[in-house]
């Protein structure tokens, strides 16, 4: 019997192996560009960021936590003939290869009853939730709005 | 007859003030001339205000009154708003920043549409979080309802969430008063900053 292919194909095997290893996992969602608004103790703020999903799937942003506050929620702003309105988003999607862009005047993460004051400097974090059960956190610094 | 017919429209519309802030913004977008040298929606002919007293958080009266020498920035808006108000007031400090030693003789006025979660402490606060010479006033809900519907601003509560107690929508432009109490431009959300700032250097 001829050992070589056997051989071959084991070592084929732990190259392969090997190769998978030394990669690093590319995450499949990242965030950049987060910043929250400075607020008072007790009051409403704000933190946008963008969401990029590296994925070959759609991801779905669900849902948002963070620490420090009584709540936070993803909300959108929209314009309507000179009103603006506001509502509760709650199943955003993000295509393979997108990116959602959270902006003033648009969506963004709502952080209901701050705790203690957010002043420059400060930073907020955030978890953010995916429909897949991922959850991402970051941690984005207050800036003076 | 006819006093009798404006009895009905005028009840009709108090009985739906979106539609009543809706004809007043008409009327005035209608009288919008962009070619006036103003960067923003100039109003040709400039339209006499009525003036609005407030009571601030001391108990001091504060008025809305004309101001020689004074331009008078307006915009209504509420405290838990997390989005378009402090984008607004952000703007605002940017343009009181580009006026410099000139900045203090603009009323940056921000009024609440949500006088029953924002009193004059919190509007107070709020703005002055931006800049301290920022005016936060809070009326009675006739004040209130009188100043909105003579600029023609709508405000709806709206459902929100456990978390968020109830949204308010809101009329979103940016009023510009001159110092003789006349409305002369309007600047609808999404205007830059630098339209209102270049308006400003025209009156001061």
């Amino acid at each position: 019997m001829n050992a070589a292919p056997i051989i071959g194909a084991v070592g084929c095997a732990l190259l392969t192996a090997c190769t998978l290893q030394s990669a690093p996992p590319a995450e499949r969602i990242t965030v950049r560009s987060g910043w929250a608004r400075m607020a008072d103790s007790g009051a409403t703020s704000g933190a946008y960021l963008d969401i990029v999903n590296n994925d070959t799937t759609t991801h779905s942003l669900i849902g948002v936590a963070a620490d420090g506050v009584d709540a936070a929620e993803v909300h959108e702003s929209t314009q309507h003939e000179g009103m603006s309105h506001m509502m509760p988003r709650t199943d955003l999607p993000i295509a393979p290869g997108a990116t959602l862009t959270m902006q003033p005047g648009g969506i963004h993460v709502m952080l209901i009853g701050v705790r203690r004051r957010l002043s420059v400097g400060d930073s907020v974090r955030l978890q953010l939730r995916f429909s897949d059960s991922t959850v991402v956190s970051t941690s984005v610094p207050v800036r003076t709005p | 007859m006819r006093a009798v017919r404006r009895g009905v429209i005028v009840a009709r519309l108090a009985r739906r003030p979106w539609r009543s802030a809706a004809l007043v913004c008409a009327a005035l977008l209608s009288a919008c001339d962009l070619s006036g040298g103003f960067k923003g929606m100039a109003i040709d002919p400039p339209r006499a205000m009525p003036s609005f007293g407030f009571t601030d958080s001391d108990g001091r009266t504060v008025s809305t009154a004309p101001e020689a020498g004074r331009p008078m920035v307006l915009f209504f808006g509420y405290t838990h708003c997390p989005d378009v108000c402090p984008t607004t007031l952000a703007d605002w400090k940017r343009v009181h920043a580009s006026l410099g030693d000139k900045a203090n003789r603009v009323r940056f006025v921000f009024v609440t549409v949500d006088p029953e979660r924002d009193t004059p402490a919190v509007s107070e606060r709020y703005v002055q979080q931006f800049v301290p010479t920022f005016e936060g006033l809070s009326g009675d809900a006739i004040t209130t309802s009188r100043m909105t519907e003579a600029f023609g601003v709508a405000s709806a509560k709206e459902a929100g969430t456990d978390a968020t107690g109830y949204l308010v929508s809101h009329s979103s432009q940016l009023f510009l008063v001159d110092d003789a109490g006349r409305l002369v431009a309007l600047y609808p959300f999404g205007t830059g900053w630098q339209a209102l700032a270049a308006d400003l250097e025209r009156l001061l």
